[in-house]
C-alpha cells in the first residue's frame, strides 16, 4: 500500500481518537458506533479515490458524497434509498433544529438523539475529511490538529470550568500518531536509511537527529507543566479549584455523577456580565422574603465544592411539609408568583426554601429531597410562569441553641461533613469555635468572623497566593465574593464538624411596585448550615453592603452592622420577641443609613490595600527606571574610565572638576594608548549616533567618512581628523602623534554629531547607548557561543564512556 | 669598473631633500604627460620599490612616453628594445661572439645591459624571448653560455603593453607577468589635460626638451630611503591577510605570490615615503592592492564567464577584509567573531 493511502487511515484513525471528548457528552455509545462507520466509509472511499489515482479535487468531491450517502442512510427520512433526495435535505434541516432545542433541554451527558447524533456525525465527519485533506493533500498534518481540537471545543464548552483530561489525552495520541506517520512517510519517500557504518535502519528506529526531538519535546513538555505553577495567576483565580465542579474530572469514569451546569461557573458568569439582564419577575404576599433558591453543591472534594445530580419524585406526587417534625420556631405560609424571561435557561426551578406546593408547571420537573432543589432533565425555566406555595420559617438564636447534638452516623451528617484537611482552615476554625457549646454558636462564631471589621471586603476579582490552597489565600487575602464567601464558610463549618453547602439563587432584586425584579446582578451564593431538628438553614457570609437586595435573619443578622451584633441578638434572644419586628430591623432592601458606615469601612480598608499596592507599583517602577538606566550608567563610566586612564598624574583637585584632557606624554607607550582610548571613545561615540562602524576601513578614511556623513562642520571635522591621525599614527607610526588634546577633541566630535543626528537619536545614545547595547549582546552570544562548544566537548568525553560503544550490533 | 650592487644602494637621505629630488622627477615628468599625476607618482613609487613596471593600455594613451619621460628624467642608461615576433632570445640578453683577433669568445652585452630598459610591446615577443628577461628582471644578472653576469644598479623594466589587440601577440604567462611589481593603466586623459595636449605637443614633442633632473647614484639614495619606511607589524599582517585572502578566494584559480607580498610592501613603503610618511598605513595597500596583485592573479573559469575582472574581485576582497585589530580593544569587528576564513567573503552588509 501506499503511503498515502496508509497516511489516509491513519487520519481516519487519528480523527476517530480525536472524537474521544464526544464521550463525554453522550450518554451512551450509539455515536461511536455511527461515527466509526462514518469515517470508515470516508477512508475507504479516500483510498479508493486514491487507488484510481483522482486529482485532488475528486478525492476531496468523493468524500463528501460518501458523508452524504452515510447520513442519508442512518438519519434519512425513510422514504429514499441512499440516495439523497430534497425531502432528505429537509429532514436535515429538521434535525438541525431538533439538535438546537436538545442542547438547550437537556443537560449532559445527553441521551442518544436523532437530531444530536446527526450534528455529531456530521461534525465527525467533516473533520475527518479535513484532518484528511490536510494530511494527505496538502501535506500539513500539524494543521490537521486545528479540526481536531474543534472536537475537543466541544466539551470545554459544555462544561465551564472543569475540562475532562482523558479525552483530550486520547485525541493528543491520535494527532501524534499523525504527525509520527507523516514524518516516517516522508523520511521513506526520501529513501532508504543507513547508518555510518552502512547498516539499514528500521523505520520504527529512531535516527540520532531524534534525540533532538525528545529533547526539545522534554523541555516543551516540563516547560509547560511547570510555568503555570510557577505563574499562579493562570490557574485561573482564587477558589477556582475550591468552587470547582467535582463531578467533571469523573466523568466517563462511570460513577453516574454525570456534570451538570457549574453553578460556581454561572454565577460568575452571570455576575462579570457587563449589561444588566432581567431574568424573573416574582410577586409575593410575603413582606420580606429571603432569598430565591435553586441549586446547592454540596459535595466537597480536594477541588472543592460540586454539584451532584438531583434525584428525586416527580413534584406531582407532593412536596414535604418542613413544619412537620421541626422542633420548633414560627412558621408562616405565603404565597408567590414567578415570571422568568427568556434568559433563564436552566432546568433547575428558582423557589423559596420550604416550598410545599407548586402549579403552572407542566409535567416533567422533580424534587430532589435531600437538596431541596425542584429540577428537570428535559425541560427548561424559560418563559415560564408559575406558583407557588412555601413556608417561611422563623428562628431566634435562642430557639437554634436548643438544637439536638448531631449523631456523626447520621447519612445527612456524614456526607455533608467531608472536607479535604487544611491546616490554616482547621488552625482557623479550632481558634474560632473555641469554647463555643451549641453548633449554633460555633457557625455564628465562624459566620461572624467574615466581617469587614476583619477585614474582609468584596471584589468580583480575587487575588491568588501562590503556594497556598485557595481558601487558605482567601482567608489571608480577605478579598472575594460571594462565592468565596459562601465555600468557605461551608468549608469551615465542615471543619467544625457541622454538616454544610453551598446554596445558589438570587437576592431579592428592585421592588417594582408589588413586584421583585430580579436580574443577573441578584444571582448569589450562599451557605446552608444543618442544624438538628430545624434542618438546612441559610447563612450568607458575603459582606451585605456589595450584594444588592440582600437580606438578612434575625438568627445570622449583619455582622457589619456598627453595634456589636453578637450581644444585640443574644439581648434579643427572647422566645417571644416579635419576629416581624426583628426581621424588619435587619432588612436591607432600600439601603438604610448605617450602609454608608460599612461602605466607608470596607472602602477604607480598600484604601490601605490601595496604598499598599501603590508602593509596590512605585518602587517597581523606580526599579524598572533604575535598570533601563543601567546602560546610559554603563556608558558614561566607560567613558570616564578612558578619559582617566589616560590623565597623566595630577592632583586629586582637578578630577573633580570634570574629566581631564587626555594629554599625549612624551612617552611613546602612554601615547599609543591614549590615542587607542580615544579611538575606541570615538568608535563608541558613533555607535551611539547610529553611523555604522566599517571594520575594513582604515583610521583615516573612518574619519574621513564620519566628516561627510555626519556633516560635521570645522571644528569638529578638524577634531575627527585629529583623532583619525592619532589612531593611525599610534597603530602604525615610529613614533605615536603627541600634543594632541585628544578629550577636547572627543567632545566636539560628540557635540557636532549631537547637532546633526536628530532628536530620537540624541536621546536613545544618552540613555540607551547602542554602543553597550551591543557589547553586552555580543558578550552574550560569545558566552553562549563558548557554552555550546563547552557541552560539545563534554558530550565527546561521556560519549567515550558510553556504554553503548559496547553494543554488539555497533560492529555490523 | 665597480658596479654598485643592490645590497649597497647608498646611504638614505633627509626627508626634505627626498621630496625635493621626487617632486623634481615628478614635475619633470609631468611636463610630458599631463593630469596623470596618480600613475606618474606609482611609476616613480615601482621604480623607489626596486621593480619592474607593465604598463598596459590601448594604443595611443602614452604608454611609451611616460616610460621614456621616467627614463629621460634619471641621468642613467637607458635602452629600449622594440618587442617583435622575430626578436631573439639573445638580443635581450646579449651574446657571445668569435673575436677572430683575440681568437676567443667575446660578450655582447644585450638591450638589458642598462639602468631602465623600456620594452615596447612585450607580448608581441615570442614567449622564448619574453622568457630572457626572466632571471635578468629577478636576480638582476644574466648568464649566457654559463658565464653570468651582474646587471648594474638602479635597474628597473618598463614594458608596455596592449591589451586590446590579441592578434600576433603572445600573452606574458604567469611567471613573467609575477616579475612586474604594478601594471598600471595609463586610461584617456581627461578634456582639460587634452586640451593641453594639444596645445603643447602640436608643435613639436615636449619629450626632446626633457632634461634629466636626477642621476643613477641619487636614485638609489632614494631608493635607501624608501626602504627605510617602517611598515608595522599590523600592516604586515594586513598585506599578509590581503594576499591570502587572493588564495583563499573562490573565484581566484591562482592566487597572488610570496614575492607579491614582498614587492606589495616594498611599493607601499614607496608611497608612505614619496607622501612624506616614515611609516606605511593599510591605506597605501588598499590602494596598491589592485596594480600590485591583479595582473599576477588567474580567476577561474566561472569567473570569467561572469566577466569578472581580476580588477574587480581584488578591488572587492580589499573592500571585504577587515584590518587586523585587537579585538580586546572593540568588538565591533563581527565578522572575525566565528566561523571561518569563509566569513570574509560574506556579502558587505551595512
Amino acid at each position: 500500500m501506499s503511503g498515502r493511502r496508509r497516511l489516509g487511515l491513519v487520519a481516519a484513525g487519528a480523527t476517530l481518537l480525536a472524537a474521544a471528548p464526544i464521550s463525554s457528552i453522550f450518554d451512551s455509545y450509539t455515536w461511536l458506533m455511527q461515527c466509526l462507520l462514518t469515517v470508515g466509509l470516508i477512508a475507504g472511499a479516500a483510498v479508493g479515490a486514491r487507488t484510481l489515482r483522482f486529482p485532488a479535487w475528486a478525492q476531496a468531491l468523493s468524500m463528501i458524497v460518501v458523508l452524504l450517502f452515510t447520513l442519508t442512510w442512518l438519519f434519512g427520512s425513510g422514504e429514499e434509498f441512499l440516495i439523497p433526495t430534497p425531502s432528505t435535505f429537509s429532514h436535515f434541516a429538521e434535525l438541525f433544529t431538533q439538535a438546537g432545542q436538545d442542547t438547550r433541554s437537556y443537560g449532559v451527558p445527553v441521551p442518544d438523539r436523532d437530531g444530536l447524533l446527526f450534528v455529531t456525525v456530521l461534525g465527525i465527519g467533516s473533520v475527518a475529511i479535513a484532518v484528511d485533506l490536510l494530511t494527505v493533500v496538502a501535506r500539513k498534518p500539524a494543521l490537521a490538529g486545528l479540526p481536531m481540537l474543534a472536537i475537543y471545543s466541544v466539551p470545554v464548552a459544555v462544561y465551564v470550568n472543569s475540562v475532562p483530561v482523558l479525552p483530550f489525552i486520547v485525541g493528543a495520541i491520535g494527532f501524534m500518531w499523525l504527525l509520527v506517520s507523516d514524518n516516517i512517510d516522508r523520511v521513506r519517500r526520501f529513501g532508504r536509511r543507513f547508518t555510518g557504518d552502512g547498516r539499514d535502519v528500521d523505520v520504527w528506529e529512531p535516527s540520532p537527529l531524534a534525540s533532538a526531538g525528545r529533547r526539545l519535546g522534554a523541555v516543551g513538555v516540563v516547560a509547560a507543566v511547570l510555568l503555570p505553577l510557577l505563574v499562579p495567576t493562570i490557574s485561573g483565580g482564587l477558589l477556582s479549584q475550591l468552587t470547582q465542579n467535582g463531578s467533571g474530572v469523573g466523568v466517563g469514569t462511570g460513577n453516574g455523577s454525570g456534570g451538570r451546569i457549574n453553578l460556581f461557573a454561572s454565577l460568575s458568569g452571570q455576575l462579570s456580565q457587563t449589561e444588566v439582564v432581567e431574568l424573573v419577575r416574582l410577586k409575593t404576599d410575603e413582606s420580606t422574603p429571603y432569598y430565591l433558591r435553586f441549586g446547592v453543591a454540596d459535595q466537597l472534594t480536594d477541588n472543592g465544592f460540586g454539584s451532584t445530580t438531583p434525584t428525586g419524585e416527580n413534584i406531582a406526587q407532593g412536596l414535604p411539609d418542613p413544619r412537620t417534625g421541626t422542633a420548633g420556631g414560627s412558621f408562616a405560609e405565603h404565597r408567590a408568583e414567578v415570571q422568568i424571561s427568556d434568559k433563564l435557561q436552566q432546568g433547575m426551578l428558582p423557589v423559596y426554601q420550604n416550598t410545599v406546593g407548586l402549579d403552572g408547571l407542566q409535567n416533567g420537573w422533580y424534587f430532589d429531597d435531600n437538596q431541596q432543589v425542584v429540577y428537570s432533565n428535559r425541560r427548561s425555566t424559560k418563559e415560564l410562569t408559575y406558583n407557588f406555595e412555601y413556608v417561611r420559617a422563623r428562628y431566634t438564636p435562642a430557639l437554634l441553641r436548643q438544637a439536638e447534638e448531631l449523631n456523626p452516623d447520621d447519612p445527612i451528617v456524614r456526607r455533608n461533613t467531608t472536607h479535604p484537611d487544611d491546616a490554616a482552615v482547621a488552625t482557623l476554625v479550632k481558634q474560632l469555635t473555641a469554647g463555643k457549646q451549641t453548633e449554633y454558636d460555633k457557625v455564628r462564631a465562624l459566620y461572624e468572623h467574615f466581617s469587614t471589621r476583619n477585614g474582609f471586603t468584596y471584589r468580583l476579582s480575587t487575588q491568588p497566593i501562590a503556594n497556598s490552597s485557595e481558601i487558605a489565600s482567601f482567608l489571608q487575602t480577605k478579598v472575594g465574593y460571594c462565592q468565596q464567601y459562601a465555600a468557605a464558610l461551608a468549608w469551615m463549618a465542615r471543619e467544625a464538624g457541622i454538616p454544610a453547602r453551598v446554596a445558589f439563587g438570587f437576592t431579592r432584586g428592585e421592588k417594582d411596585g408589588d413586584t421583585y425584579v430580579i436580574t443577573n446582578r441578584n444571582a448569589h451564593a450562599w451557605t446552608e448550615v444543618y442544624l438538628k431538628g430545624f434542618g438546612w438553614i441559610p447563612f450568607d457570609a458575603t459582606p451585605a453592603a456589595n450584594v444588592p437586595g440582600a437580606a438578612r435573619s434575625d438568627f445570622a443578622p449583619d455582622v457589619d452592622l456598627p453595634v456589636p451584633s453578637s450581644t444585640a441578638s443574644e439581648t434579643a434572644a427572647a422566645p417571644d420577641a416579635d419576629p416581624s419586628a426583628a426581621a424588619g430591623g435587619v432588612e436591607r432592601p432600600d439601603r438604610p443609613d448605617f450602609s454608608d458606615q460599612s461602605a466607608s469601612d470596607s472602602s477604607g480598608s480598600t484604601a490601605g490595600i490601595l496604598s499598599g499596592t501603590a508602593l509596590v507599583v512605585i518602587g517597581l517602577a523606580a526599579l524598572l527606571l533604575a535598570l533601563l538606566l543601567v546602560p546610559a550608567l554603563r556608558r558614561v563610566l566607560t567613558r570616564r574610565h578612558r578619559h582617566a586612564v589616560t590623565v597623566p598624574r595630577q592632583p586629586k583637585v582637578t578630577s573633580l572638576e570634570g574629566p581631564a584632557d587626555i594629554v599625549v606624554t612624551a612617552e611613546t607607550v602612554k601615547a599609543r594608548a591614549d590615542a587607542h582610548a580615544a579611538w575606541d571613545e570615538l568608535m563608541d561615540t558613533m555607535v551611539d549616533f547610529r553611523i555604522p562602524i566599517d571594520p575594513t576601513e582604515t583610521p583615516r578614511v573612518t574619519a574621513q567618512r564620519l566628516v561627510t556623513d555626519a556633516v560635521l562642520l570645522e571644528e569638529p571635522a578638524a577634531a575627527a581628523t585629529l583623532l583619525g591621525a592619532a589612531e593611525e599614527r599610534a597603530r602604525y607610526a615610529r613614533k605615536p602623534l603627541e600634543g594632541g588634546e585628544l578629550t577636547v577633541a572627543l567632545n566636539r566630535v560628540r557635540k557636532g554629531l549631537a547637532r546633526s543626528a536628530n532628536r530620537r537619536t540624541r536621546i536613545v545614545a544618552v540613555l540607551m547607548p547602542p554602543s553597550v547595547l551591543m557589547r553586552w549582546r555580543l558578550g552574550l552570544a560569545e558566552a553562549s557561543a563558548r557554552l555550546v562548544t563547552a557541552s560539545g566537548r563534554v558530550r565527546d568525553v561521556l560519549a567515550k564512556a558510553s556504554p553503548r560503544r559496547l553494543l554488539p550490533h555497533r560492529g555490523r | 669598473m665597480t658596479t654598485p650592487t643592490w645590497d649597497e644602494p647608498g646611504g638614505p637621505m633627509p626627508s626634505d631633500e627626498f621630496r625635493a629630488a621626487t617632486s623634481a622627477i615628478m614635475t619633470n615628468i609631468e611636463q610630458v604627460i599631463e593630469g596623470k599625476g596618480a600613475t606618474v607618482r606609482l611609476a616613480l613609487a615601482v621604480l623607489l620599490a626596486e621593480g619592474h613596471l607593465l604598463i598596459e593600455d590601448v594604443p595611443g594613451v602614452g604608454k611609451t612616453k611616460l616610460a621614456k619621460a621616467l627614463a629621460r628624467s634619471i641621468d642613467c642608461s637607458v635602452r629600449r628594445i622594440q618587442f617583435t615576433p622575430d626578436l631573439l632570445p639573445s638580443d635581450v640578453t646579449g651574446v657571445s661572439v668569435y673575436n677572430q683577433e683575440q681568437r676567443d669568445f667575446e660578450f655582447r652585452p644585450g638591450a638589458v645591459f642598462a639602468n631602465l630598459v623600456v620594452g615596447d610591446e612585450i607580448n608581441r615577443a615570442s614567449p622564448k624571448t619574453q622568457s630572457a628577461l626572466l632571471e635578468c628582471m629577478e636576480e638582476r644578472q644574466v648568464t649566457v653560455d654559463g658565464t653570468t653576469y651582474e646587471l648594474q644598479a638602479p635597474f628597473m623594466v618598463i614594458a608596455t603593453q596592449n591589451p586590446i589587440e590579441m592578434e600576433g601577440t603572445y600573452p606574458l604567462p604567469e611567471a613573467q607577468r609575477d616579475r612586474f611589481t604594478a601594471r598600471i593603466a595609463m586610461g584617456y586623459p581627461d578634456p582639460r589635460a587634452e586640451l593641453a595636449m594639444l596645445d603643447g605637443h602640436d608643435a613639436h614633442d615636449p619629450l626632446n626638451d626633457l632634461r634629466a633632473v636626477t642621476d643613477a647614484a641619487q636614485v638609489r639614495r632614494l631608493i635607501a630611503t624608501a626602504r627605510d619606511v617602517h611598515a608595522a607589524e599590523a600592516v604586515q599582517q594586513y598585506a599578509i591577510a590581503l594576499v591570502t585572502a587572493t588564495r583563499e578566494a573562490p573565484e581566484l584559480r591562482l592566487g597572488a605570490s610570496p614575492r607579491s607580498t614582498l614587492q606589495l610592501i616594498r611599493t607601499a613603503k614607496a608611497v608612505a615615503a614619496l607622501e612624506g610618511r616614515d611609516y606605511v598605513l593599510p591605506d597605501d595597500l588598499q590602494a596598491l592592492a589592485v596594480p600590485v596583485l591583479a595582473h599576477r592573479i588567474i580567476p577561474t573559469a566561472d569567473a570569467q564567464l561572469n566577466r569578472r575582472t581580476t580588477d574587480a574581485i581584488v578591488s572587492e576582497i580589499v573592500h571585504r577584509l577587515p584590518l587586523p585589530h585587537d579585538r580586546s580593544r572593540s568588538p565591533y569587528d563581527t565578522r572575525n567573531n566565528s566561523g571561518g576564513p569563509t566569513n570574509q567573503y560574506e556579502p558587505r552588509g551595512r
